[in-house]
């Protein structure tokens, strides 16, 4: 291969080189004109104080936009809710996930049935899903859960029970996406090191945590990389949940953008949220990263 | 394969069917058509006063009406995104007393031309007026106003407060239904009763369009009766949650001697609890300082014309039309909604379904108008953000922290 | 003996699994089907059952905000389907068969633009969209819709691709087959159920999103039912719309449940296709 590529290029070399670029170029111009510009004008509109309901008094102000979301109570408030509700849903959907995905690779029969079960969740579109939690759990809209457990204050007015909605919405959507990534991971894992492990007299615990485990970590970060990813940027059931328009009770940092830039209006100062939000969405994607190549390093053995 | 698709597309195709035999709009030629934006009042005055005009002008023009959403902040954000983006299907809409200032500042409203204006003028009780002009220029017709009353049960009362400390010590003297019902959740409704109090004890929140209020005693003196009765016997349990219509079920159903509320309580009163409803007094709301009457709180609706109409002539004399004393007297009538026209306080049938109508009109003339701002949401924003929960003002740092968030807000600086 | 009872204690599984799938699904059904007075009653399941939430006078069919958005969804979903399938095939294809350079690249970026937080475009699209005259039309959605379909499309497609035995193609011509008869009776039948799985996925994926509907469009012209949902308005100002809600949310998760009766195998594997392999 390295010499090959030292030599001069065949014709049909060439042309292939010629077509593989030509049938990519539409897709990637497309997604870069789609991402890159936008983000690069986000960045631009950051550094200006740019309010449409002041047209005329637009000017360009530095870094004044990030210290005052960087100072601003409200911004670090709601980015303590957004790490909560990421941490809280992700580990439950963990948990959940890998026992639905145990539940699906040794289930006896039907194992068609809880696939599709498992998938309505999932493809549910996430308003719906949100408003279902929200019309069960709330006290002035008729909710059951509220009868049922005999509350006299709505639950979707305390910050506590909106939490509380909001992680359950979540994890009950997104449980089934976690458990068919790691459901593909456990195929993975061979049968005989099980077969060898029980002969030796462990139990299912310590085989699951010394065989199953390791060898399914990289499907494991893999699949916590895009849940977590996911979960930082949750917008639509924080919406709809704490859209009772009482107190606000919760807030995500993406709602908080939302609302800086199409509420209020404020382009340059919405814009900065946004450019954070994107900077912690970097961030976050780089550690994973840096993970899942050490976790594969280790499995390869070989740190290249 | 082939046939899961076909399945899939005759699957796509029934949904097509099912999404196209909803309604269509068509236009008629000739006529201009001019899309109304306009909250849903429930009663169906808006739509009947829409065909009304309609008719009346002789196929000039047809208004059709479009609902906007149930609160005034989703109106708000609906209504303001759109004009933004300049779009032109908003020709009239109907817009909160508080809009005014941000949308003319921002250029989406027309100021009124004078012969439209010295019409709109003619007649209209100060206080809606005021809420209709920005810098000397009126940019809206006011449509019907509104205005909050303290409202008592009379077999528990005999003399109503003059003040809400004599209110608050009274109600918490009261052996059952000792409790003052008022708005305290972090919205709107809290922002209503600040201002007045602030304006009751001879402040205001700004002084001009983006100067922080100086009267600083006021400010106190506002967030110290909040505070009191937060902390009273007198107060909500749910103080924090309440708006309007958690305040009038609380009433309805016999927990509260006090509520200060707007009138639509009162036809509620006598469809759900007649029996309460015959001991329902009312009485001006409360003061500040004894002896200095109260500067209500104003609400209602303008119609406000479009920068981005293709037609404003017809809009101008269309939303001159939708305020007109028949129409005026029909939303006062079916929707319960005050009126902005001094005469109709005259009219028999209104005083019939209003008995308070007078003290309405007299509260409306003297009225505390909320700041004239175009950064009115953002100011209300930080104001209710600190005053709510009441329970929880510090009344040592309340003043500095309002005066700062509210500065930030002045220079659309600062989250909210 | 011992067969029976794993069978019992497997079965108790299954029910535990479906009943959570569920339970929040036969809630909203049940609250559709609830008469406009019982509503609010709080009950698990309707006292009186009624379609009027439907096909009532007041049913969603009956409210343009709804048939509109429907509409729209369906519209803007299907072109978006198409425009990010037709772009992903051909880098999918190249990627899988050809030797060029910066095609780990593409992927790569894929993966990236994936994960990106759409709140992050949202402002500056808003912004531009006021000055072209995009606001609130279904080309305003679409485009930004290919910052996530594409890179799914894509993802799935060159999965799927790397696994067709491509030698047949050629194992065809040798046959005497010409290259249009290869394509069309070997590669085609071989890459249409990847196509279509991605096409599913995709539809799913553009049907689902809430943040750029909300933000770029505001009317029947353009807006889609999640966020249309967010906006219907009840009978009067104090009372929510959830009858409305109730009966539309079933609406538009009926073809979702469908489509995952009748392809959930081609769904997971799509699903997992890209991030197992990748």
């Amino acid at each position: 291969m390295a010499r090959a590529a030292k030599k001069p290029l065949t014709d049909r070399a060439r042309a292939e080189r010629k077509l593989g670029l030509l049938l990519c170029a539409p897709a990637g111009i497309v997604m870069l004109a789609v991402t890159a510009y936008p983000i690069a004008n986000a960045i631009y509109l950051s550094l200006l104080r740019s309010d449409l309901r002041f047209p005329g008094q637009r000017e360009f102000i530095g870094l004044d936009n990030y210290v005052t979301v960087l100072s601003s109570s409200l911004w670090w408030k709601d980015v303590l809710h957004t790490v909560i509700l990421t941490l809280a849903s992700v580990s439950l959907e963990l948990v959940l996930g890998m026992l639905l995905a145990l539940v699906m690779h040794r289930a006896l029969f039907a194992r068609g049935l809880l696939r599709t079960a498992a998938l309505i969740p999932y493809g549910i579109v996430t308003v719906v899903a949100a408003f279902a939690w929200r019309l069960a759990w709330s006290g002035s809209e008729g909710g059951f859960v509220p009868k049922v457990l005999g509350l006299s204050t709505d639950p979707l007015t305390q910050t506590s029970t909106t939490y509380l909605v909001a992680i359950l919405a979540e994890v009950w959507k997104t449980t089934p996406f976690m458990a068919l990534l790691l459901l593909a991971g456990l195929a993975l894992v061979p049968d005989e090191l099980h077969e060898a492990a029980k002969v030796d007299g462990a139990t299912a615990w310590q085989r699951f945590r010394r065989i199953t485990l390791p060898l399914m970590k990289p499907a494991i970060l893999v699949a916590l990389l895009f849940r977590t990813l996911d979960a930082f940027r949750i917008f639509d059931s924080v919406y709809v949940i704490s859209n009772n328009g009482v107190n606000r009770p919760l807030e995500s940092v993406s709602v908080l953008g939302y609302n800086t830039l199409l509420n209020r209006l404020n382009l340059g100062l919405g814009s900065a949220v946004s450019v954070l939000i994107f900077v912690f969405v970097i961030f976050i994607a780089a550690l994973f990263v840096k993970g899942l190549g050490t976790s594969l390093d280790e499995q390869t053995g070989a740190g290249k | 394969m082939t046939r899961s698709v076909t399945a899939l597309l005759s699957l796509v195709l029934l949904l097509f069917a099912l999404a196209s035999c909803g309604g269509s709009s068509s236009s008629n030629g000739g006529t201009v058509t001019l899309n109304w934006w306009a909250y849903n009042e429930p009663s169906g005055s808006f739509r009947e006063a829409a065909d009304r005009c309609t008719r009346e002008s002789h196929g000039r023009y047809r208004i059709a009406f479009n609902a906007l959403g149930n609160d005034a902040d989703t109106q708000r954000q609906s209504l303001v995104r759109r004009l933004a983006a300049k779009d032109a299907s908003i020709d009239l809409m109907s817009m909160d007393v508080v809009w005014t200032g941000e949308f003319a500042e921002a250029g989406w409203i027309r100021p009124w031309p004078a012969s439209f204006a010295r019409q709109v003028r003619k007649g209209t009780l100060a206080g809606p007026l005021a809420t209709a002009t920005y810098q000397g220029k009126l940019y809206a017709a006011p449509a019907n106003s509104n205005t909050q009353l303290l409202w008592y049960r009379k077999d528990l009362i005999k003399n109503p407060p003059k003040t809400w400390d004599a209110m608050i010590d009274q109600a918490a003297k009261l052996k059952k239904a000792g409790r003052v019902e008022i708005q305290g959740a972090a919205y709107e409704g809290t922002m209503v009763w600040f201002n007045a109090l602030v304006t009751s004890a001879g402040g205001r929140i700004l002084d001009g369009p983006t100067k922080v209020g100086g009267n600083k005693q006021a400010l106190r003196t506002a967030a110290r009766i909040m505070s009191k009765l937060a902390g009273s016997k007198a107060a909500d349990p749910s103080l924090k949650n309440q708006k309007e219509d958690q305040n009038r079920l609380a009433f309805e159903t016999g927990q509260a001697a006090f509520q200060v509320n707007y009138p639509f309580i009162y036809p509620s009163a006598k469809a759900n609890n007649p029996k309460l409803f015959k001991e329902i007094g009312w009485a001006p709301y409360p003061g500040v300082e004894p002896g200095k009457p109260a500067k209500a709180p104003i609400g209602g609706f303008n119609w406000g014309v479009s920068s981005y109409t293709a037609h404003p002539q017809e809009a101008f004399a269309a939303a001159t039309c939708l305020r007109d004393p028949t129409n005026q007297r029909a939303f006062a009538i079916k929707g319960g909604l005050p009126p902005t026209l001094s005469s109709l306080y005259d009219d028999k049938a209104f005083k019939k379904d209003y008995p308070f109508a007078g003290l309405v009109r007299r509260q409306l003339e003297h009225a505390g108008v909320r700041p004239v701002t175009p950064l009115y949401a953002d100011v209300s924003l930080a104001v209710y953000t600190t005053v709510s929960p009441p329970g929880n003002i510090d009344l040592k740092s309340v003043v500095k922290k309002l005066t700062e968030r509210i500065g930030d807000a002045l220079k659309s600086k600062g989250l909210l | 003996m011992i067969g029976t009872r794993r069978y019992a204690g497997w079965g108790a599984v299954h029910l535990i699994v479906l009943t959570s799938a569920l339970f929040p699904v036969l809630w909203i059904l049940s609250l559709s089907l609830k008469t406009s007075g019982d509503i609010a009653d709080g009950r698990l399941i309707p006292r009186a059952f009624s379609l009027d939430n439907y096909f009532g006078a007041k049913g969603i069919f009956k409210q343009s905000i709804f048939t509109d958005a429907l509409f729209n969804s369906l519209i803007i979903a299907s072109i978006a389907t198409v425009i990010s399938v037709v772009l992903a095939a051909m880098a999918a294809y190249a990627i899988a068969r050809l030797e060029f350079p910066g095609k780990r690249l593409i992927l790569v970026a894929a993966l990236a633009i994936a994960m990106f937080p759409p709140i992050s475009i949202v402002g500056p699209l808003f912004n531009l969209w006021r000055d072209l005259g995009l606001f609130d039309t279904k080309a305003g959605l679409v485009i930004p819709y290919m910052t996530f379909t594409l890179p799914l499309a894509i993802y799935t497609l060159s999965a799927f691709f790397r696994d067709i035995p491509w030698e047949l193609e050629q194992a065809a011509q040798m046959d005497g087959a010409t290259p249009a008869q290869a394509f069309r009776k070997v590669i085609l039948p071989l890459a249409a159920p990847g196509i279509f799985t991605t096409a599913i996925l995709v539809f799913i994926f553009a049907w689902n999103d809430f943040v750029f509907a909300i933000s770029l469009t505001s009317t029947g012209r353009a807006q889609t039912v999640p966020a249309a949902l967010s906006q219907f308005t009840g009978a009067s100002q104090f009372t929510a719309p959830v009858g409305s809600v109730a009966a539309a949310a079933v609406v538009v998760t009926i073809p979702i449940i469908i489509v995952v009766l009748f392809f959930q195998r081609r769904i997971v594997a799509g699903l997992t296709a890209g991030a197992v392999k990748g």
